[in-house]
């Protein structure tokens, strides 16, 4: 598959008066054609500040890609003026968020919304645009998609909404697709059915996806591959059935395991000791390993970096793992004291 | 297997010594809808629409719902921030539904306390931890001023929190730290009955767990009960003994949680189920998925005969003219469905 975007180094820090908060780290990944990837972690890693990033989007003045590079087919997006980034946005790269409500024009109709897409970017006249809007609700599979384009969004419900909002983003058939948390502000049945629905459109018109969420029922669902991130930076990469079946970072294992199972009973649920640090202040060291079980004299004192493991795609950024057999020793441990 | 076992010999320890604490008999909490510059009444909000169980002391009910099903108004109705339109609330033998609010504050409110979801707005950020936690100590004239402080460190000590945390603000704490706070302040008054409402679902994931753990904790040193109010299937299944799914203010299905997570008998049970995303492992079979169509309806205008009947993949006729009644179908396994009768 060929590669759609390549993000490199990218840096992205938030300046106060005095303190610099480093919200994105160093960050590397890419997302191939068609791919649904997975941007997971707990609030404040840094994971919507990087799809704000990829989008230009960071709040200025205090934010600012202060290093790195953004690569969409090619072309690098830091260097893009405002006006050259408003024909990519919405076009080639389009984004869906987490409210619905406050994402969507409350006075403007939902087909005034939909068309103003579509009209910006395709130039297309009105009827015309009409036309297609009527079409993408359907797509999305809203009834009664005539007499809905003249409705205001306070009359759908919230997962009517969310329709909305990804007609909106599907409108111009882009190239990436960034949902941020696209399920967490609806009830289950119908989080399964936007669920059904993204994964219907992402193999009509072969859209990547980078899905961000910190529930790993919905990665499981909809991505192929996982970046899990930590303060910052990312900690482990892997496809999703590796990284459920074998979650390498101590942080991972601890994420896997804090979620009560539903088709299982466990005795004790196994938390992530302690909280997660502020930005302004970071440990010194591994970022996780005042937290972590595994913690030993280096990992207070020298950052470890990402490692490609020797077998498959995966990296990890972790001390046990530089070498395999140390790395396997561990996991060996690891399997005791979890019984 | 072993599992079950385990929790078997417990529930019948518990059984030799268990009572029921609370009883909630055909609650209804219907809230008007006022309309026009005379604000008539034009309709009614049906919340709660005829709700009936039992809870044992010593035992976690879960309460399981999408947004809108009733869930936390019941919370609510049984402690009576609201006035119950009909049925009735027995609290240890007492009946409590109407009554007045002086009486209240005598004796059920020391020992039924709730915990709310979102723990920064239930916290004055105004107040220190040690003003907030000693409140309930205050308006129920408990202890003098030394005993209470001594009191509000040991709360402290209960949660987890560093005593010396007693002089700060909220804004001070994180989110799982605040909702240790809003836990102690329900403790302080020693109730028996706790009503948590979604007390994990504003907190990451590893924090939930903390939360989870320290609850379990809390209920075996005080004997609490717990009535858990929540949407999330997973968290329920972990903390309860017994869950009741609830769908436009009614009760569907209550049972057992090991026969409601293995045979869930309800079609919106099933669904609700199937519909949840669950972290691949290896070895788990997929759950087949039931999508069900079409939103909630409006609990204003709740459909005719089943309120679920818009919705089910399995409606007959008789769904849409009557309301299935909601009977004992298996031992301690309660259903609301036609499909059972």
């Amino acid at each position: 598959m060929e590669e759609l975007l390549r993000v490199e180094n990218l840096k992205t820090y938030f300046f106060d008066k005095k303190k610099t908060i480093k919200a994105v780290d160093g960050v590397d990944f890419a997302i191939k054609r068609g791919e649904t990837v997975a941007l997971v972690g707990e609030s404040g890693c840094g994971k919507s500040m990087t799809s704000l990033s990829i989008m230009r989007l960071v709040p200025a003045p205090y934010g600012k890609i202060v290093e790195g590079e953004i690569h969409l087919e090619g072309k690098n997006l830091v260097r893009y003026t405002e006006n050259e980034m408003c024909k990519i946005r919405g076009n080639d790269i389009s984004m869906i968020f987490q409210e619905p409500m406050t994402s969507l024009n409350p006075v403007l109709t939902i087909g005034e919304q939909i068309t103003e897409v579509i009209t910006y970017h395709k130039r297309l006249p009105r009827k015309k645009a009409v036309q297609q809007a009527i079409e993408l609700l359907k797509l999305v599979g809203i009834p009664r998609a005539e007499s809905i384009i003249s409705d205001y969004p306070h009359r759908l419900s919230g997962g009517m909404r969310q329709r909305v909002m990804i007609a909106m983003a599907m409108s111009c058939d882009p190239k990436l697709l960034i949902a941020d948390e696209p399920t967490t502000a609806l009830d289950v049945t119908i989080q399964a059915q936007i669920l059904d629905l993204m994964k219907d459109l992402s193999k009509k018109v072969n859209t990547s996806i980078l899905l961000i969420t910190h529930d790993l029922g919905v990665v499981s669902e909809l991505a192929e591959r996982v970046i899990v991130m930590y303060a910052g930076q990312i900690v482990e990469q892997a496809s999703v059935d590796d990284l459920f079946e074998e979650p390498l970072h101590p942080y991972t294992q601890g994420l896997v395991e804090s979620v009560p199972d539903i088709d299982a009973e466990i005795g004790r649920l196994n938390p992530i000791k302690g909280n997660v640090p502020t930005p302004d202040q970071m440990p010194e060291g591994c970022r996780f390993a005042p937290r972590c079980t595994h913690a030993f004299d280096r990992c207070f004192k020298e950052e470890p970096q990402l490692l490609q493991k020797k077998y498959g795609t995966r990296t990890v950024r972790c001390f046990l793992y530089e070498d395999e057999e140390k790395g396997a020793e561990h996991a060996r441990k690891d399997q005791y004291s979890h019984r | 297997m072993q599992g079950r076992t385990n929790t078997l010999t417990v529930d019948q320890q518990k059984g030799s010594v268990s009572e029921t604490i609370l009883e909630v008999s055909n609650l209804k909490m219907h809230f008007p809808i006022k309309a026009g510059i005379m604000q008539k009444t034009v309709g009614h909000v049906k919340a709660v629409d005829g709700i009936s169980f039992k809870m044992k002391k010593g035992e976690t009910l879960g309460i399981v719902g999408e947004s809108g099903c009733g869930k936390s108004t019941l919370g609510r109705t049984i402690i009576r921030l609201y006035k119950p339109t009909e049925g009735s609330i027995h609290f240890n033998n007492q009946d409590i539904t109407s009554v007045s609010e002086g009486d209240l504050r005598k004796s059920v409110r020391r020992e039924m306390q709730m915990i709310f979801q979102d723990p920064f707005a239930s916290l004055n950020p105004r107040k220190t931890l040690e003003t907030s936690i000693m409140e309930p100590l205050k308006t129920h004239q408990i202890g003098g001023q030394g005993e209470r402080k001594e009191k509000v460190e040991d709360l402290l000590n209960t949660v987890g929190l560093d005593p010396s945390y007693a002089n700060r603000y909220p804004h001070e704490f994180s989110g799982g730290q605040r909702q240790r706070i809003g836990i102690a302040r329900a403790l302080a008054l020693n109730p028996e009955l706790m009503i948590a409402d979604e007390p994990v679902s504003a907190l990451d994931v590893s924090i939930q767990a903390q939360i989870i753990n320290l609850m379990e904790d809390l209920q075996d040193e005080f004997n609490l009960t717990y009535l858990f109010i929540s949407h999330d299937l997973g968290v329920v299944r972990h903390i309860s003994d017994r869950v009741g799914v609830m769908y436009l203010g009614n009760m569907m299905e209550l049972a057992d949680k090991f026969d409601l997570y293995k045979e869930p008998m309800h079609p919106y049970t099933q669904a609700l189920m199937s519909a949840v995303p669950v972290p691949r492992k290896k070895g788990y079979a997929k759950r087949e998925r039931i999508i069900l169509s079409g939103d909630l309806p409006s609990p204003s205008n709740p459909p005719k005969g089943c309120v679920f009947h818009t919705r089910c993949p399995a409606a007959m006729d008789v769904c849409k003219q009557q309301v299935p009644k909601f009977q004992e179908v298996q031992p301690n396994h309660y259903v609301a469905c036609h499909l059972y009768e």
